[in-house]
């Protein structure tokens, strides 16, 4: 539970709303916290996905001053999926890993665009996508690959060292 | 997959909707206020940590740029110095080429310029090298001056160089006289390379360290009143037939770079071209 939370708070919206600026790359930020959702939810099932997804995206929502429940719903339902499919999947591979991040993004970016929609958000489609989602997509896909490289390491170095 | 994880995406989706319903008909504002108080502490720690950290990643930049810009100042202040250098060796040659061409100018014979390429201090010879030569028909034995006075003569000319016996040289001998006291006598160079007076005692009573010594021109070889040097010391020998005096000769052999050859002849007294003498 206390590694729930400390992801959930950190791997969320505050760390993205907080450090996020510090990696814009062309005004392009990544977001972190779909990212640490996505790896907790490959290695810790759909529930755990699902929660951990709600958290950062409500924290996420709150930081960023937007509609409360918008991320938090869409991370959920990522968490979810891909904590449900992370047992069919071969996600050690980069070539995986880049491409699979990429469209959860824009899956994300996608659901979170129709849950505005639904409820009368202004949200121009064809900019959102062009300038905000892509970009962030590409961003996320080889950020995530090497944050999986990273962790990987680390693994194996604990290993060897215990 | 068990149906607790479905009840618990359920619920969430039915929590999100809730709350975007309610922020719709803008009743939420209490649970925004409720998460800010969560989230505005642990931003203001976070922001306080990325504003440490990236402070911390300024100042090992601008650490790193001030040394690259210190060692680009120490090579740009390096390069001015030699140009500094550079400027200060060009205004001294300068000087001296103004005092040669003045000296050139005012000469009543005809002189060639030369520069000095060569010199040879060892003791047993003294010697400059000029780069006149036979292809500019200097002859042997042409006397050889600079800005301040005697410097020697040719003893030996090459196609393209001139070979100048200083007078410090130990077998360079010079007839002169001393201008106060118009006593005659002999310019002899010495092994230490230090030049002396030689002169008959019985007429050389009257001499003085300071006195300026000329060339007297006897001989036809060196044209009359070219400075040679100044009494430094006296060495009285008593009832011997010749005494001495010490010279400091007017010119500086190890300083100079160019020179003056007079090629053409005549009985002229030069006396008057290099004054004021030095002191």
């Amino acid at each position: 539970m206390r590694t729930f939370v400390a992801v959930a708070i950190f791997g969320g919206g505050i760390v993205h709303a907080t450090l996020g600026p510090a990696l814009r790359i062309v005004d392009v930020a990544p977001d972190i916290p779909l990212i640490v959702v996505v790896l907790l939810a490959l290695r810790r099932g759909p529930e755990f996905g699902c929660g951990a997804g709600f958290l950062a995206g409500l924290l996420q929502d709150a930081a960023s001053g937007g509609m409360l429940g918008v991320q938090a719903l869409t991370k959920a339902l990522i968490g979810f999926v891909i904590g449900a499919a992370g047992g069919r999947l071969r996600v050690s591979q980069p070539l995986v890993q880049v491409p699979g991040l990429v469209l959860l993004t824009v899956l994300e970016g996608l659901a979170r665009f129709a849950l505005l929609k639904v409820f009368h958000f202004p949200a121009p489609f064809g900019e959102l996508m062009t300038y905000v989602v892509l970009p962030q997509a590409l961003y996320n896909g080889f950020l995530g690959a090497a944050l999986v490289l990273a962790l990987t390491w680390a693994e194996a170095t604990r290993e060897r060292v215990s | 997959m068990k149906i607790r994880a479905f009840v618990l995406l359920g619920t969430v989706a039915v929590v999100c909707l809730v709350l975007l319903t309610l922020q719709m008909r803008g009743h939420i504002a209490g649970a925004s206020d409720a998460l800010a108080l969560v989230t505005t502490p642990v931003q203001s720690v976070l922001a306080r940590v990325n504003r440490g950290t990236v402070g911390l990643w300024s100042t090992y930049r601008d650490w790193k740029n001030v040394r690259a810009e210190n060692r680009r100042l120490r090579e740009e202040s390096q390069d001015l110095r030699v140009a500094a250098l550079r400027v200060t060796e060009t205004v001294e040659e300068n000087r001296r080429l103004r005092r040669l061409l003045a000296l050139k100018e005012s000469m009543p014979l005809a002189t060639l310029s030369g520069e000095i390429i060569a010199r040879e201090w060892g003791g047993w010879v003294r010697s400059l090298t000029v780069n006149r030569g036979r292809a500019d028909r200097v002859a042997r034995l042409t006397a050889v001056i600079g800005p301040d006075g005697l410097i020697g003569r040719v003893v030996d000319v090459r196609p393209g160089a001139s070979i100048v016996q200083v007078l410090t040289d130990p077998t360079s001998t010079v007839g002169a006289h001393a201008v106060r006291t118009r006593t005659q006598g002999i310019v002899e160079g010495e092994p230490r390379g230090t030049v002396r007076f030689k002169y008959m005692a019985r007429d050389g009573s009257g001499i003085q360290v300071g006195d300026l010594v000329v060339t007297s021109g006897a001989g036809g070889l060196f044209p009359r009143g070219i400075p040679v040097g100044r009494v430094r010391a006296i060495d009285d020998r008593g009832s011997a037939l010749f005494h001495y005096a010490q010279l400091t000769p007017a010119v500086d052999f190890a300083r100079i770079d160019e020179v003056l050859l007079i090629v053409g002849e005549g009985n002229h007294d030069l006396a008057a071209l290099f004054a004021p003498p030095m002191p």
